[in-house]
């Protein structure tokens, strides 16, 4: 059974350590459950008032992504993220992991305070470095209201900021990321790369039972990136391969997930996956997970529970906060003769951000190995594992203060 | 003393000094226990006084200073706007700053609450964007108390972020009962709204301001509460630790675009305490007149001391008491009162300071700023004040005659000169030194102030004071021979020999007449300042307010207030069919080189129409005000142009919002609402530079033949219910104006009224030593027939002439003084010209009173002559 692991400011303490789940079966299931999760997590302190979910806009299966209008802000609906991860080298192969992302949270669809002040959405932003050279890890985070025009994201175009960082795309069709925070940021060009990968069906990522308990959901999965990154006040000109996740929505999740581990790979056969389980507080997976297989052909896959399994290998104790992440696993998928092993490229990739979103999880570039059949196969990537530190997700949905 | 132990043999006592003081002095003090307990009072109440002032003038700067600081929290710097704050838009061209540091803008406002209990309190709003403010001050909310760590900063914004939320402080909510989720009603500007209390912050950082009257709010629902959507008061800096704030300021002054301006916080402290500098100066001076009297008191005790005991002090020459010794005994004895009357005018200072305050108060919130509601406490710098002056200014006044006392020759003791001298010769200091001082007063009457305090002013007033003092000799000797001339016709025989007594105790009555002569003299010259201020008040209020009615929001409780009518208000008034015109004045404060000003516009087609200004320059003003309108002209208050030297043709440079811009002076027009000044721009080129703002009061102007009264109902019962709004008539606005005039002058008065017991409490001891003095006489006169009734109604008499001639002198000198008030130090303080009027009735008056006041002081003495038994010996 997993437990969370005290040292959160807002979590109960539960016990010192975490017991590692034996491998288990995905049921089969079509559904996706992606880091909507995190973006859950951001609301669940706003006010709840009564009838919110009249105000806002529910996924619809009637809905057709459109590119690139869908890259740009849905404002009508009440959750909307934007999220860059990539591994990237400089001519010297001194390698680099990078995570921007930038979140939306609707709390007042249409607020009485006609003040510019007065906060329909908050805007929080999260972005992290992994030097994998010297093993250090920066990150950082940004909390505000839209106000004056501090952050925001706009619906004609896709351009989406936090202060000054932000995230648009560009007239020459490339996706623009610039952000830093005192000594250390990023600035990179990520070319679209392949066809945008729709999870779900046809991008409408089914939540629940109820009509309408849904998000729209797609990936860039290989988009070749070049740009300068900057650590400890020292540029380096670096290229490699990024990915992008963008999903928006407005109903969200049961209450008895503590959290989920997540994974975006790049294999050097051409193959892209997504895959990710959501752990139950009971200590088994809810009946939400699976991914998307993305095939060198272009062809994509959906995967459900029955098809893939996860095991965590090897884990790692943050000294910050006291969490024990599993940083390494090994990963089955039977039916496309895939076994890779997945393995963090330095342990500390663990963001703890107590003013935007207020939770401590940890995300990071992984370095994956394996085969495909009899064929090596090798890739690059990256793995969000959330519940593991700090505030119960349980707690988050429950009543959302925390108090 | 060592060089006169050699000439001279010691006493025969181990300590000398301490012998003869506790016999010389200290008994002596005990036998005369009333003239000492006069003088210690006369001093305490020189000290009190002082002290009080001085801690009801700190407690309203520093009450302001504490707030400030305490508000301030981290911010190092502060971005504000040409006054009234900035477009919210410009925050956009201050991106740049998160190289030196984090921002958070902020809306600052007052609002007035109402609580169940039908108190009423001025409440300090704070709007801040939270999610950016909890790194710039220290909020702790009761409800997150048990963490001691602020609440994370989005649940606070949850707390707040309904438009009606409010977080009050502990202190507030208990001294009311108030809960989180208790409503709480305020006024702000017209308009009454009802928020409700959604949290309480612990007693530190910004919530110990004020005495707890503090709160905070969203930025967004105080813009919307306070009527300022669209605008942000300042932009709060908090630099990054490495940075210095010397280098910052000059970096971010040098790149802020056009209009902004980066200062430190306590800017706005040094800008009020600079604005109550000369309020506070003029307090400080009216002090200081108690402590004057209060030293004179000391004088004449010493005097008095020394003039009694001349044979004693000749017998203790001739036993070998040196020069040295004489003087010290009656330095020691100056010291001795000096020393009781500081530390009894330490406590009696710390219980004045609360009435200081009290009246200073009305003053300040009118004209100023909130003032405090507690003085500061006595700390230890009030007790090296008390002293460390009190004492060597005593000594100082005893050294003369002191002094004195040490040239009595031993021979006169022996010759039997044991008496004062009572024939009244003109010495060099008498005949010189009144024409020197009157020179010099009028020398610097005529020099400038030194940085708007006008130093020079009470330096002449001074040199009045002292050639008065030293001609008070001169004075008694001239009344007393036509004293004589008159008494002797008509008068009886006990005004005859009062006048005599008088006449022959010159040296002995004069400092006391001196003392009380000069307190006069200054009640005089300020009643007749005050006097003459009311006139011209009364007169330019007559020829100035012309509406027939003024509007302004309930909550405008001063000039400075930044309190404004709501549009519906304004719509509803103007459109009102009754109405012929509408004024509408707008102001707010301005930064104008460091010092406070008032930036105002009014339209000055309406005003040249129906009402008028009275113009200091140029001589056509009128027609100067039309040619200003739609240039980039101003019209300035005669006290803004005194204070900052400009003239009509001048040009001055204003911070607007689309930069700075110079305007050229069209007008100087005479104001007595405010003494930092007021430029005031027409409507037209105000909404040029500064936009659109509502107004802060409305001049109505009414269809001919209207009763002002009937349409004033009509008006308020057309507003919303919810409406706060004065409507004056013009009848009673003036009332209120003179009101408010006559509140000011309060505290002078007081000040005044202790002055002159003080120095009337010298007259009495005077009084008293006289008789102490005539003991011989007086049994002489009683054993040639006189009868108790007659010696007393003497020594009455005696008193009262005194009265007469201290009045008599008061009066000149007052005038004279007066002038120097007027004329002078008005204008150097506040910037504005009195027409002088002389109040002679009300001299009459109070001449009358001082002689029934001294005449009854003289009571108790003539008692006391009255019981001497008859005798021969004299």
């Amino acid at each position: 059974m997993l437990r969370r692991v005290p040292g959160g400011r807002f979590g109960p303490s539960c016990g010192p350590d975490v017991e590692l789940r034996r491998p288990v079966k995905f049921r089969a299931s079509r559904r996706s459950r992606p880091r909507l999760l995190l973006a859950a997590a951001l609301i669940a302190c706003l006010p709840a008032g009564a009838g919110w979910a009249q105000n806002w806009r529910q996924a619809r299966p009637d809905y057709r992504l459109q590119f690139p209008r869908d890259h740009a802000s849905h404002p009508e609906y009440r959750i909307e993220w934007w999220y860059y991860t990539g591994n990237l080298a400089d001519s010297s192969s001194r390698r680099f992991g990078f995570q921007l992302t930038f979140f939306r949270v609707g709390v007042r669809a249409r607020p009485e305070n006609p003040s510019r002040w007065a906060v329909r959405d908050l805007f929080m932003a999260h972005l992290a470095l992994s030097d994998l050279e010297t093993g250090r890890f920066h990150f950082a985070e940004r909390l505000n209201r839209a106000g004056p025009g501090w952050a925001g994201a706009s619906t004609k175009t896709y351009r989406v900021w936090n202060e000054s960082w932000e995230a648009g795309l560009g007239s020459d069709g490339r996706h623009r990321l610039r952000a830093r925070d005192g000594d250390f940021g990023i600035d990179l060009e990520l070319e679209p790369g392949r066809r945008p990968l729709l999870h779900g069906q046809a991008g409408l990522s089914q939540k629940g039972s109820r009509e309408g308990n849904a998000s729209h959901y797609y990936s860039l999965t290989r988009m070749p990136t070049r740009g300068r990154i900057r650590i400890d006040g020292q540029e380096f000109e670096v290229g490699g391969l990024g990915w992008m996740d963008h999903e928006f929505g407005t109903s969200f999740l049961g209450p008895e997930q503590i959290g989920w581990d997540w994974f975006a790979l790049q294999l050097d056969n051409g193959q892209d996956l997504m895959l990710f389980q959501i752990r139950r507080s009971d200590g088994r997976l809810a009946p939400y997970s699976g991914g998307t297989l993305l095939e060198a052909s272009g062809q994509s896959y959906a995967l459900g529970g029955s098809d893939v399994t996860m095991e965590p290998a090897r884990t790692w104790q943050s000294p910050h906060s006291g969490a024990r992440y599993p940083i390494q696993w090994r990963l089955s998928l039977p039916g496309r003769k895939l076994r890779l092993t997945v393995t963090a490229a330095q342990p500390d990739q663990e963001l703890r951000t107590p003013r935007s979103t207020q939770v401590t999880y940890w995300e990071g570039a992984v370095v994956v190995t394996g085969t495909r059949g009899a064929d090596p196969v090798a890739g690059r990537g990256y793995l969000e594992m959330t519940g593991y530190a700090g505030r119960s997700m349980a707690d988050v949905f429950r009543g959302g203060s925390g108090e | 003393m060592k060089g006169d132990e050699a000439a001279f043999p010691r006493p025969p006592q181990s300590r000398p000094f301490v012998f003869l003081f506790r016999t010389f002095i200290l008994r002596r003090i005990r036998e005369e226990k009333l003239r000492a307990l006069a003088t210690v009072l006369g001093v305490a109440l020189g000290i009190a006084v002082v002290l009080a002032v001085r801690m009801a003038n700190q407690s309203s700067v520093r009450s302001f200073e504490t707030a400030l600081q305490m508000v301030a929290g981290k911010t190092s710097l502060e971005i504000v706007g040409p006054g009234s704050g900035m477009r919210e838009e410009r925050l956009l061209e201050l991106d740049w700053l998160g190289r030196f540091g984090q921002i958070s803008p902020v809306i600052e406002g007052e609002a007035r609450a109402s609580f169940p209990s039908g108190e009423r309190e001025w409440l300090k709003i704070l709007g801040v964007d939270i999610l950016r403010d909890e790194t710039f001050r220290d909020y702790r909310l009761v409800r997150f108390a048990d963490r001691q760590e602020p609440p994370a900063p989005r649940k606070f914004l949850e707390l707040l972020s309904d438009p009606g939320a409010i977080v009050l402080t502990q202190k507030l909510a208990r001294r009311h009962n108030l809960d989180p989720g208790s409503g709480l009603v305020l006024d702000i500007g017209d308009r009454r709204e009802a928020l409700t209390v959604r949290g309480l912050l612990l007693d530190r950082g910004p919530a110990r301001a004020l005495n707890g009257t503090f709160a905070l709010m969203d930025i967004a629902a105080a813009q919307w509460l306070l009527g300022r959507l669209g605008r942000i008061d300042r932009v709060d800096l908090r630099l990054k630790p490495e940075i210095s704030i010397d280098r910052a300021e000059a970096a971010i002054g040098a790149r802020l675009p056009e209009g902004l301006t980066v200062q430190r916080p306590s800017r706005r402290g040094r800008q009020v305490e600079k604005m109550l500098e000369a309020f506070h100066f003029n307090l400080t001076a009216l002090s200081h007149i108690a402590l004057l009297v209060g030293l004179f008191l000391i004088y004449n005790t010493v005097s008095l001391s020394v003039i009694t005991r001349r044979r004693e002090v000749g017998i203790l020459r001739a036993v070998g008491g040196s020069r040295r010794q004489v003087a010290g005994l009656f330095l020691a004895e100056a010291g001795l009162l000096a020393a009781l009357g500081c530390a009894l005018g330490v406590l009696l200072g710390g219980w004045l300071a609360r009435g200081a305050l009290r009246l200073t108060g009305s003053t300040l919130d009118r004209l100023y700023i909130r003032s405090a509601a507690e003085p500061v406490s006595l700390g230890p710098e009030h007790l090296v004040l008390a002293f460390a002056v009190g004492i060597p200014l005593a000594l100082l006044a005893a050294l003369v005659p002191a002094l004195e006392a040490s040239r009595v020759a031993p021979t006169e003791a022996v010759s039997g000169a044991d008496r004062i001298e009572s024939r009244f010769r003109l010495s060099w200091r008498q005949r010189w030194l009144p024409p020197i001082l009157s020179t010099l007063a009028v020398g610097f009457a005529c020099l400038d102030s030194v940085d708007g305090v006008p130093l020079f002013g009470y330096a002449a007033c001074l040199a009045i004071v002292f050639a008065v003092a030293f001609l008070v000799p001169v004075v008694l000797h001239f009344s007393g021979r036509a004293g004589s001339r008159l008494t002797g016709r008509w008068t009886g025989v006990e005004a005859l020999l009062a006048n005599a007594n008088l006449s022959g105790s010159i040296p002995r009555t004069s400092i006391s007449v001196a003392a009380l002569a000069v307190s006069l003299s200054m009640v005089t010259a300020i009643t007749i300042m005050i006097g003459s201020f009311r006139e011209t008040v009364q007169y330019w209020v007559e020829q100035t307010l012309r509406a027939d009615l003024f509007v302004a929001p309930a909550t405008r409780s001063n000039v400075y207030s930044e309190s404004t009518l709501s549009p519906e208000v304004v719509r509803l008034i103007s459109t009102n069919p009754r109405v012929a015109a509408v004024d509408p004045f707008n102001s707010f404060n301005i930064d104008y080189r460091g010092r406070r000003a008032l930036l105002g516009s009014g339209d000055f087609e309406v005003h040249l129409d129906r009402s008028d200004l009275l113009f200091k320059a140029p001589r056509q003003g009128r027609s100067a005000v039309r040619a200003a309108i739609g240039a980039d002209a101003v019209v300035v208050s005669e006290s803004f142009a005194l204070r900052h030297g400009k003239e009509v043709g001048d040009r001055l440079e204003l911070n607007t919002p689309l930069g700075r811009r110079a305007f050229e002076v069209a007008a100087v027009y005479y104001d007595y609402s405010s003494d930092q000044g007021v430029v005031v721009l027409d409507r037209s080129t105000f909404r040029k530079y500064y936009g659109d703002r509502p107004p802060r009061s409305l001049a109505v102007y009414l269809e001919e033949g209207l009763d002002p009264e009937r349409v004033r109902a009509e008006i308020l019962a057309a507003l919303p219910p919810e409406s706060r709004v004065f409507v004056h008539t013009n009848a009673s606005l003036k009332t209120e104006v003179l009101r408010i005039f006559d509140n000011t002058f309060t505290i002078t008065y007081a000040l005044e009224i202790i002055a002159v017991a003080v120095a009337i409490l010298g007259v009495a001891t005077t009084l008293v030593t006289l008789i102490l003095d005539r003991k011989p006489e007086l049994a002489l006169l009683r054993w040639a027939g006189a009868e108790q009734r007659q010696i007393r109604k003497m020594v009455i008499i005696e008193a009262g002439l005194l009265g007469a001639v201290s009045q008599g002198l008061g009066v000149m000198a007052g005038i004279l003084l007066s002038l120097i008030l007027v004329f002078v130090i008005n204008v150097q303080s506040f910037g504005w010209t009195i027409q002088f009027h002389l109040p002679a009735g009300f001299l009459l008056q109070s001449s009358l009173l001082i002689l029934l006041a001294t005449a009854l002081s003289g009571i108790y003495p003539a008692f006391r002559a009255g019981r001497m038994p008859p005798s021969r010996e004299a």
